[in-house]
């Protein structure tokens, strides 16, 4: 089993695993916005920059997807790793300086303001992690959203900035989205994915109305999602809550006296 | 171009074939080749070549069997379309099937073959009456005097500015002296569209030679010892790579050649593809059979239409003829080759990103923590190499490793193709030896400056390289010392520039080049260069701030620190290097608001010259915002207030009256 030392730290690890990986499950705190453990690395935003040794010479990798091999000796808190994070961070808030989340993240890298100007246009604060198109593609299958373009032009985008034929407006996007770019917005029946424009039905508990999911991504998880997932699509259509509260009605029916007065019928 | 011939199942099949190739070569009397390079076609080479077939199968009874070819580029483009006319003796060698050379007036004729005894090593090579500028109405004329008569037509041969003399073969011109052609030894000689020329000039012998006589381990030692390094940019040792490929684990095993050319100025590779496609499909045959890999693909871009039509023909007619398919020569050995067109996307260029794209999914690149020689196309074990690479790999087979280690430096073997452009005088398609200095590619084959300018730098590697100054002319050229300078190899390109070159605006020209080609999947690379970019058109706009050039380098070091691909990480070394050789020009911009190579609109004044100036009124009347005043017959003079530094009146005086200061 190789040993990674992350700065002074010895860690074990396996083979395979990344960095980052041994980083967290050991409590040392590496910067990430385009990580999700539930997606596959891709490395874009380098904001997890640390230094490996290559016997000799130090090498800047990004901990999220570097495999550990062998023993390694990481270093996350050296100057030039220190310098790197910082400079991608500067980079990231000079395109979006509105965002508060990145300046939450900046701040904790000791950075209060990006000294640059702004000099490309983010729509809503969009760093491009691609975190919502790996979401939904890789997790969802659907591949509603792309990302179009090339360079300071890219963008994430439905086909021809239109609303997504394919889209089951699930949210997935917009709940892995690290900036808040992307919002799943209810508005009276249909639910609305902003920035995309793509709507739908929503699908409400039949008890009290409480938003469910939108109609199309309840269909679709019907038969696939898990067991929590689908014990709540199916059914009676009630919200968790409806669900719980008509299940202790029921099983309350069986207790001496009828159960327990409801609240309405409580004596003040 | 070639006959209908079952395919060739042995070693003895294929030398029977060519015997008859060069039985046939032997019949003709004369050989016209016309070059249909990328520099000689948009001049109306395809015309002039036309001209030849229509001449050759006009009415009538000829008096000469000719050969018309149409043949890769030949590599003065400056004075294309260039026809070569050479007599049967000059297709000289040792063929037993071609005459002696008779006595002559002609001049002496280069002394390497192009039929019958191999690649022709050493100095470039078709022999015969060198023309250039040749337009289609000087067909019938160079028909009539030179094919049929066997005379030269003066008006249409090489004259040397420096000497006053015609050359009447290219041995003769300076542009060639210093060539050494081993990657494009056939290019400019054999028709690009026949498999026969190829044949004849000892094409496929190489292969035949692997299949017959060497095992795997044989071919990756020589190509090892060899000394071949990779010629798309990185120079990594090919016979190391191969080696790598071939103990990965992992089936099928892939092989890839990259033809997608993208550096401004460089058309090394099309030439090349376009030229002799032979070279690089035998190549990777070879290849294949080293690493045990049966799939090969050419990643060629589709703006390189003709490229991609002589590979497709190429693969055929290699497919017919048995190099490629089934149980190769007879060997038990199957390979097969598809080519892939590129969108012209900068980036597919770099490995991961090519890979990707062949695909079919988005031109990205990825990581590299796991090389592509363990997982690349489809996860597979993938060898890629430029397709440079690939065509140098048949004369190593061919001559042996020693031969081709004796050329070029200790470290950077063999020779190098360079697309020489810009401010030169020759500008074309050059491959000489390793080491040679920046001073003999420039001056001694490219002739130096145009307009009686002066030397400024050189940017050699393309918008990942950098500007040599002219203190370091006499640099030699290869792979080690040219990243030593803060440039490098890259594919080949080689820009000239003179004293009107503004180098900060030249770093401008770049980063605007990346900034566009970023794909802009990380931030360093999409951001950083953005912000580099705004940084450069502040200061050529004369907007420059004190700090500036530390902010500049400071994001340099970033993005070489945290970009994702190479080119990201490569991406500042056009300003990195310019600010080296040239800090005192950036600093001019900025504190004096001074552009010193006066390029640069606004950092500069315009003035009349009163004693040049004749006062004939012409920029008077031509300045868009009525900037000039003077009386008729007297000395003008400019309102800096007024002006708007478009350059008009400079360009309409006719005394050169007008000049910038």
């Amino acid at each position: 089993m190789p040993t990674v030392i992350l700065d002074e730290k010895s860690c074990a690890a396996e083979v395979g695993e990344t960095i980052l990986d041994v980083a967290r499950r050991n409590g040392v705190w590496i910067p990430t916005l385009c990580y999700h453990p539930a997606l596959e690395a891709y490395a874009s935003c380098r904001l997890c920059m640390v230094e490996i040794d290559r016997g000799g010479w130090w090498q800047m990798v990004t901990a999220c997807n570097y495999p550990v091999r062998r023993d390694l000796a990481v270093r996350v808190e050296s100057e030039r790793a220190v310098r790197a994070r910082q400079g991608v961070m500067r980079l990231l808030l000079a395109r979006a300086p509105e965002s508060p989340e990145l300046q939450r993240l900046a701040a904790r890298l000791g950075i209060q303001s990006p000294g640059l100007p702004t000099v490309t246009v983010a729509e809503r604060n969009c760093i491009l992690c691609g975190l919502c198109v790996r979401a939904c593609e890789e997790r969802i299958g659907t591949a509603a959203i792309s990302l179009a373009g090339r360079g300071v032009e890219r963008k994430v985008s439905t086909p021809f900035d239109e609303p997504s034929a394919d889209c089951i407006l699930c949210g997935a996007c917009a709940a892995v989205c690290p900036v808040g770019t992307i919002q799943w917005e209810v508005h009276g029946d249909e639910v609305e994915l902003v920035p995309f424009g793509t709507r739908g039905p929503v699908r409400r508990c039949a008890a009290c109305g409480a938003v469910l999911a939108a109609e199309l991504a309840a269909l679709a998880v019907a038969g696939r999602g898990a067991a929590a997932v689908q014990g709540l699509m199916d059914g009676e259509g009630f919200c968790w809550r409806c669900k719980r509260k008509k299940l202790a009605r029921e099983l309350s029916a069986g207790l001496p006296g009828g159960g327990p007065p409801s609240p309405r019928e409580r004596p003040p | 171009m070639s006959t209908v011939v079952s395919k060739l199942e042995s070693s003895r099949d294929l030398e029977e074939y060519r015997s008859e190739v060069c039985g046939r070569a032997a019949r003709v009397d004369c050989t016209v080749r016309v070059c249909c390079g990328p520099g000689c076609l948009p001049k109306g080479a395809a015309k002039v070549y036309d001209g030849f077939v229509a001449a050759a199968g006009g009415p009538g009874e000829k008096s000469v069997a000719v050969s018309s070819k149409l043949t890769g580029c030949q590599g003065l483009c400056e004075c294309g379309p260039i026809v070569t006319v050479s007599r049967l003796w000059e297709e000289r060698g040792d063929s037993p099937h071609l005459p002696e050379r008779p006595a002559t007036n002609l001049g002496s004729v280069p002394g390497c073959a192009q039929m019958g005894t191999g690649y022709p090593l050493g100095a470039f090579f078709p022999g015969g009456i060198f023309y250039q500028r040749v337009r289609p109405e000087d067909v019938a004329e160079i028909w009539r005097e030179s094919v049929e008569g066997g005379r030269v037509v003066e008006r249409l041969l090489y004259h040397d500015d420096k000497t006053g003399t015609a050359a009447r073969t290219a041995a003769e011109i300076p542009f060639y002296r210093g060539h050494c052609r081993v990657a494009l030894a056939l290019c400019g000689v054999a028709d690009a569209r026949s498999i026969d020329d190829y044949i004849a000039a000892r094409g496929y012998a190489a292969l035949a030679k692997v299949l017959a006589s060497m095992t795997p381990e044989d071919v990756m030692a020589e190509v090892t010892r060899s000394g071949l390094r990779g010629r798309g940019g990185g120079g990594f040792p090919t016979g190391k790579k191969w080696r790598s490929a071939r103990d990965a684990h992992g089936e099928p095993k892939y092989l890839i050649a990259n033809g997608d050319e993208g550096d401004p100025g460089a058309f090394m590779d099309r030439a090349l593809m376009e030229g002799v496609p032979h070279a690089v499909i035998e190549g990777m045959i070879i290849g294949g059979y080293a690493i045990g890999s049966s799939r090969g693909y050419i990643y060629v871009r589709n703006e390189y239409p003709i490229a991609v039509d002589r590979l497709h023909d190429a693969v055929l007619q290699a497919r017919r003829m048995g190099f490629l398919g089934e149980n190769i020569l007879g060997s038990g050995f199957s390979f097969d080759i598809r080519i892939n067109r590129g969108g012209g996307a900068f980036v597919c260029g770099e490995s991961t990103a090519l890979m990707a794209s062949l695909e079919g999914r988005v031109g990205e690149p990825r990581a590299k923590y796991i090389h592509t020689v363990e997982a690349g196309f489809h996860g597979k074990p993938s060898l890629l190499n430029n397709v440079e690479t690939w065509a140098n790999v048949p004369p190593i087979i061919l001559h042996g490793a020693d031969w081709f280690a004796a050329l070029g430096t200790p470290k950077s073997k063999g020779t190098k193709v360079f697309s020489l452009v810009g401010r030169v005088k020759n500008t074309g398609l050059v491959e000489v030896p390793m080491g040679m200095t920046l001073r003999q590619i420039i001056f001694d084959i490219g002739g130096g400056i145009r307009d009686e300018k002066s030397f400024k730098a050189v940017q050699t590697g393309g918008p990942s390289g950098g500007c040599i100054p002219a203190a370091c002319l006499d640099e030699p050229v290869d792979f080690d010392r040219l990243s030593e300078l803060g440039s490098m190899m890259g594919s080949g390109g080689m820009i000239v520039m003179d004293e009107d070159t503004c180098m900060v605006n030249l770093a401008r020209y770049f980063l605007r080049f990346l900034k566009e080609e970023s794909c802009g999947k990380c931030t360093p690379c999409r951001e950083g260069i953005a912000q580099m970019l705004h940084l450069l058109e502040e200061i050529t706009a004369g907007r420059g701030r004190p700090g500036d050039l530390e902010r500049l380098e400071q994001l340099a070091a970033l993005l070489e620190d945290t970009a994702l691909c190479a080119l990201g990480k490569t991406a500042a070394n056009p300003v990195l290097s310019t600010l080296r050789y040239f800090r005192g020009e950036y600093e001019a911009h900025i504190a004096q608001r001074h552009c010193p190579a006066k390029e640069c609109r606004g950092l500069f004044r315009y003035r009349i010259d009163a004693e040049a100036c004749t006062g004939c009124g012409v920029c008077r009347k031509k300045c868009p915002v009525d900037a000039i005043a003077g009386q008729r017959k007297e000395p003008h003079v400019i309102d800096d207030e007024k002006c708007t530094f478009c350059g008009t009146c400079r360009d309409v005086c006719r005394f050169a009256a007008v000049t910038r200061v």
